[in-house]
């Protein structure tokens, strides 16, 4: 009897035999193969026998179902398809094989599904390829393509060296100090007196040093994400952030 | 002129660093190291059946401690991997040294070896591990890491998490796709989406931050985190005024809250008094910038 084995990226999240009856694939419970995910459409799709073939309906869903890559209305599935919903695959084999480890053999990179509380590694190539196709086909479309802001600082009020900054570096500090970027000005003004952080993911934070900054006008207790048009106030400086394109 | 060329006087730094098996496993595959004379602390967690994860994670430390030390005195060795935009010097050392270990671990763990040879193989060890340094320099730390090893400071009674997971249940906890208690509670917490060992290349996250007097600094492997809350750790941090005898209470209370994994942690208090008021800065550093 064929099967389906729902999977994120390697590990295996659940197995369900296709036999007589329909297997429904959706995120509500009442589903056979429940896949909890906002990607996925509470009723998505169904795996259904007609005359001794494998079948796959989506239901109309929002995000899709693809079958080895491509979006499909009504197909038929045959053992080795990869079905994607969301970020999740199923993949559809018949249970003469054995598995339980990913159909690859990419050698010393391969990354197997391990004991409970073992830590994993995934194999990156195939997770890249796997994260590259949903991000072509998938939900991720819908998100706005990443565009290079440049972040700046610009100066409203108060005594520093320059009117804007451009924060290109990890670490920007407001301060006296040599190591200063935006350098305040004046006697009491301390050596450091805030820091920007900008992150892997280029999004920027700003957190306490010597004194407590406040954006909006409300101190912050924590390393704190900064928007755009953000208003910043520390040591008798006030700076707008602002990214451009 | 940003130098590589740094020292910590004894008398302004304190640091200390345990790591321990844990109650529940055999082995120890967590490792850590320190090169006071570079300010620099290096903690791995490494994984992969039989001796391997200690291997790793030993290989890891060492291998980074080694290339900084080469960089010390030569420093025009060349740098391994791709430069890190607006990060200092320093920052691209320790991404190069770790670039250099995840070559070495990979080297190690068997790939690149013949698999279309017909002779049994070894099987690949599937060794692997993750990594959290940390380097002090002028008046300012460099944090890079790869996996779920993580940096922390307690600045007053600030008590930050330096580092992002790069787990597969962080990364969703990030896009906002799960809460913190779904991804505790999740079977897919142990999944790494970095890790050294695993590809050719390793992509290194690079940050830097102010170091303040008065600043403790905390690098831990995941048995440490598993076991003990945010609030504990920072307690602990905050009352315990000894480097060492902090880090031994952190291993102690991890142990008695469970132990289910080895536990390390490397201590790093920067002059100051624990929990004081934030002092100046600059003044526990001699002998940078030459």
């Amino acid at each position: 009897m064929p099967k389906l084995t729902l999977k994120f990226d390697q590990a295996i999240l659940g197995e369900v035999p296709v036999g007589a009856k329909e297997v429904s694939i959706g995120r509500s419970p009442d589903n056979a193969l429940v896949i909890d995910n906002p990607a996925v459409s509470h009723y998505h799709a169904r795996v259904f026998n007609e005359e001794g073939r494998m079948m796959l309906e989506d239901f109309g869903s929002m995000n899709g179902t693809f079958v080895n890559g491509q979006r499909v209305k009504m197909v038929m599935l045959k053992p080795g398809d990869s079905v994607t919903v969301g970020k999740h695959t199923i993949v559809v084999s018949d249970s003469r094989e054995l598995d339980g480890f990913a159909p690859s053999g990419n050698g010393a990179a391969k990354a197997a599904v391990s004991k409970i509380n073992e830590t994993v590694m995934l194999d990156t190539k195939e997770r890249r390829e796997f994260l590259a196709k949903v991000a072509a086909v998938g939900e991720s479309v819908q998100v706005a393509p990443t565009r290079v802001m440049v972040a700046t600082l610009v100066i409203r009020k108060g005594k520093t060296d320059r009117k804007e900054y451009t924060l290109q570096d990890k670490l920007t500090v407001v301060g006296k100090s040599a190591m200063a970027t935006v350098k305040l000005k004046g006697w009491f003004a301390p050596k450091a007196a805030a820091q920007i952080n900008r992150r892997e993911d280029n999004s920027y934070y700003i957190g306490a040093a010597d004194k407590t900054p406040s954006i909006n006008g409300t101190p912050i207790s924590h390393p704190t994400k900064l928007s755009s048009g953000d208003v910043l106030a520390v040591a008798g400086i006030e700076m707008e952030f602002v990214l451009r394109d | 002129m940003s130098s590589l060329t740094k020292q910590i006087t004894a008398a302004t730094i304190d640091f200390g660093a345990r790591s321990d098996t844990g109650r529940a496993r055999e082995n120890n595959e967590d490792s850590f190291k320190v090169a006071s004379e570079l300010g620099l602390f290096i903690l791995s967690d490494g994984m992969g059946g039989l001796d391997a994860g200690e291997v790793a994670s030993k290989l890891t430390v060492e291998t980074v401690c080694a290339h900084c030390r080469d960089a010390e005195a030569d420093p025009n060795l060349p740098l391994e991997g791709d430069r890190a935009e607006g990060a200092s010097d320093v920052s691209n050392r320790l991404a190069s040294a770790i670039q250099v270990a995840n070559r070495i671990v990979r080297s190690a763990a068997g790939a690149g070896a013949d698999t279309n040879s017909a002779a049994p193989n070894p099987a690949p060890r599937g060794m692997g591990a993750t990594v959290v340094a940390l380097q002090f320099f002028d008046e300012r730390v460099s944090i890079v890491h790869v996996g779920d090893s993580r940096g922390y400071r307690l600045r007053g009674t600030e008590f930050v998490q330096l580092t992002d997971d790069h787990s597969l249940v962080a990364q969703q906890v990030r896009e906002g796709r799960m809460t913190e208690a779904e991804a505790e509670a999740s079977p897919l917490k142990n999944v790494l989406m970095r890790a050294l060992g695993v590809d050719s290349a390793v992509e290194v996250e690079v940050d830097e931050e102010i170091a303040l007097d008065g600043d403790t600094y905390l690098l831990c492997s995941d048995g440490l985190t598993r076991e003990l809350s945010d609030a504990q750790i920072a307690g602990l941090l905050g009352e315990t005024q000894n480097a060492q005898a902090a880090a031994d209470r952190l291993i102690d209370l991890a142990n008695q809250a469970g132990g289910g994994d080895n536990i390390t942690a490397v201590v790093i208090r920067v002059g100051g008094k624990p929990g004081g008021t934030l002092g100046r800065i600059g003044r526990w550093i001699t002998g940078y910038g030459n």
